[in-house]
């Protein structure tokens, strides 16, 4: 299946994960990762499955590297119906706003019609989970389901 | 031949250098050399024991070792001039076609104020390489506080110093904190801790979030003065937000007092017999003074260089200091180029610069005929690798105490035994 992985980041430990879900997923899936910083929202191909991976950062905000596409969403109408996306989040939960990142891209996403697959998992920086432990059978879960989707229609 | 680079400093600016480095070009042959014999500098030695999240930047930068053909060189000092050091800066300079100091900022910037050497004066830099068991504090007296502390400064590393003393002893679980370290600020005490710094709370330094956990902790009073300075601010501003939710924390069972104080300067510490007192503080005009008894006083307003590199020459003779050239091959990245500012993700971005302007010097640069790190390695006998690393890292995970993530060794003897598998064992 073709998959675009958007990635959003401030320390790099998202990309990092980005590329391990890449390399871990890329022989069996057309996979192709971005950093959000390099996509704008209207550019987005509405048939092609996108599985966002954002961070938070500060007092639950999003990380740099998504401040411009959110920012740009956000002032837009630009209309995502039809773009299937399921999104994981990384954390900390020593703080409150813990997950606040990923929660707002999701939220904005679907208020433009977009439409979010399976549930947002938060990987949190304080367990002892590796974010890719959690990550790659979240992954496989949300390609099946977009798989399913897809034989029903 | 690959490019043979050095980066000096193993902290996160020269780690997200090499990575950087990498992306740009894969071929490149980069070796990391530290001072230490563990690589990973300010994440492991600065980043607040309690801070684990924020130091789980390491699993990137263990990539770098583990996958990416990076290789790590421990324990060489490297210096200029007469500063002692193992091999001088430009001797490791005819090694390598780039040279990169990425080796950050740390010194303690002092105050300039009278009393400044009274017992019972310690630098935030001091302070929290002490804390965080760096080997260089190993032989140091241990860190003590008296029972009224006044933290002088008002950026993230004071806010960590204040979180980190008004916590329980119960309250560093999962953390990395020597357990000798929570025993030993409980038995101080303390009850009272005076933050203080010149701004006022509306344009102070530190981030709202790093204000807001230290009201997490249980049992503590908090009061905010000083904020009519801040009247005209607007009403949106974080800062003021963040401090709010202290104003209203007063617990009757308090067993300390953090009291925020802004729009002071400091003039003078006070003593007797040597110990320090008080300390005297003004309002920038003149209108007002403030004198706090203290039994301890905290410096956390920064940091410069210890000029074992000529960092101030370096600098001021750069081709061209925004890009992190210094002179031809010499390059700097982090701390040590852009000065004592900005979090990790901030100095993250800068060297993702420097390593762009390296690159595309490159380009015009002949192949190498560089001997590289097989020089260092037939020239010194007792460098440290990144299996040493593991070894300790492996050591330090098996050793722990209860409730904690890690027990570090803290002396260079009892690493090098066991990261050059010498016979003495650490204790």
């Amino acid at each position: 299946m073709k998959i675009t992985i958007l990635y959003g980041t401030e320390t790099g430990n998202t990309e990092m994960l980005s590329e391990d879900l890449e390399s871990e997923f890329g022989s069996d899936h057309e996979i192709e990762v971005k950093n959000l910083s390099d996509v704008a929202p209207e550019d987005l191909d509405l048939t092609v499955f996108h599985v966002f991976l954002c961070s938070s950062y500060g007092d639950g905000e999003l990380p740099a590297s998504a401040k411009p596409f959110a920012e740009a969403l956000g002032a837009s109408d630009t209309d995502l119906s039809g773009l299937r996306f399921a999104i994981f989040g990384l954390g900390d939960s020593d703080y409150e706003t813990f997950g606040h990142g990923s929660e707002q891209l999701a939220d904005m996403l679907v208020k433009h019609k977009a439409e979010q697959v399976g549930p947002r998992l938060i990987h949190d920086a304080q367990g002892g989970d590796l974010a890719e432990d959690l990550a790659f059978p979240w992954f496989e879960e949300r390609v099946a389901e977009v798989e399913a989707l897809s034989d029903a229609a | 031949m690959p490019h043979k680079i050095a980066i000096l400093g193993a902290g996160p600016s020269g780690c997200y250098l090499a990575q950087s480095l990498l992306k740009l070009d894969d071929a490149l042959e980069v070796d990391i050399i530290d001072r230490l014999p563990v690589p990973y500098g300010l994440v492991r030695y600065g980043v607040a024991p309690d801070h684990q999240g924020t130091k789980g930047v390491a699993r990137q930068f263990a990539r770098l070792f583990e996958r990416q053909g990076v290789t790590f060189i421990g324990n060489l000092d490297v210096c200029t001039g007469d500063h002692g050091g193992e091999i001088t800066l430009a001797e490791l300079r005819e090694l390598y076609d780039v040279v990169v100091l990425a080796t950050g900022l740390p010194t303690d910037q002092k105050l300039g104020i009278e009393g400044e050497e009274l017992e019972g004066v310690i630098g935030s830099g001091a302070l929290t390489r002490a804390w965080n068991d760096h080997p260089d504090s190993h032989d140091l007296p241990p860190a003590k506080t008296g029972k009224t502390v006044t933290v002088i400064g008002n950026g993230n590393v004071a806010m960590d110093i204040v979180r980190i003393l008004s916590k329980g002893e119960g309250e560093f679980e999962g953390s990395d904190f020597g357990t000798h370290h929570a025993e030993r600020i409980a038995a101080a005490g303390i009850e009272r801790i005076e933050v203080i710094g010149r701004s006022p709370a509306h344009m102070a330094k530190f981030d709202p979030v790093m204000v807001k956990e230290i009201g997490k902790s249980a049992r503590l009073r908090f009061e905010i003065a000083d904020l009519q300075l801040s009247a005209g601010a607007e009403a949106d501003n974080t800062r003021l937000q963040a401090l709010a939710t202290l104003a209203g924390i007063a617990p009757d069972d308090a067993r300390c007092t953090v009291s925020f104080r802004f729009g002071w300067s400091p003039v003078r510490l006070v003593g007797a017999g040597g110990k320090l007192t008080s300390a005297h503080f003004t309002r920038a005009d003149g209108s007002e003074a403030l004198d706090l008894p203290s039994d301890t006083v905290i410096t956390a307003i920064g940091f410069c260089d210890d000029a074992r590199l000529g960092r101030a020459d370096l600098v001021a003779g750069a081709t061209d200091i925004d890009s992190g050239r210094l002179a031809p091959g010499l390059y700097a990245a982090g701390w040590f180029r852009r000065g004592p500012r900005g979090t990790i993700p901030e100095n993250r971005a800068d060297s993702q610069a420097v390593a762009a302007a390296i690159v595309e010097d490159l380009a015009s640069l002949a192949a190498s005929d560089k001997p590289g790190r097989a020089a260092l390695q037939a020239r010194f006998d007792r460098l440290t690798d990144y299996a040493a690393w593991q070894r300790i890292d492996e050591h330090e995970r098996a050793t722990v105490s209860e409730g904690r993530v890690r027990s570090k060794l803290r002396s260079r003897r009892d690493m090098l035994a066991l990261a050059l598998n010498e016979t003495e064992t650490p204790s």
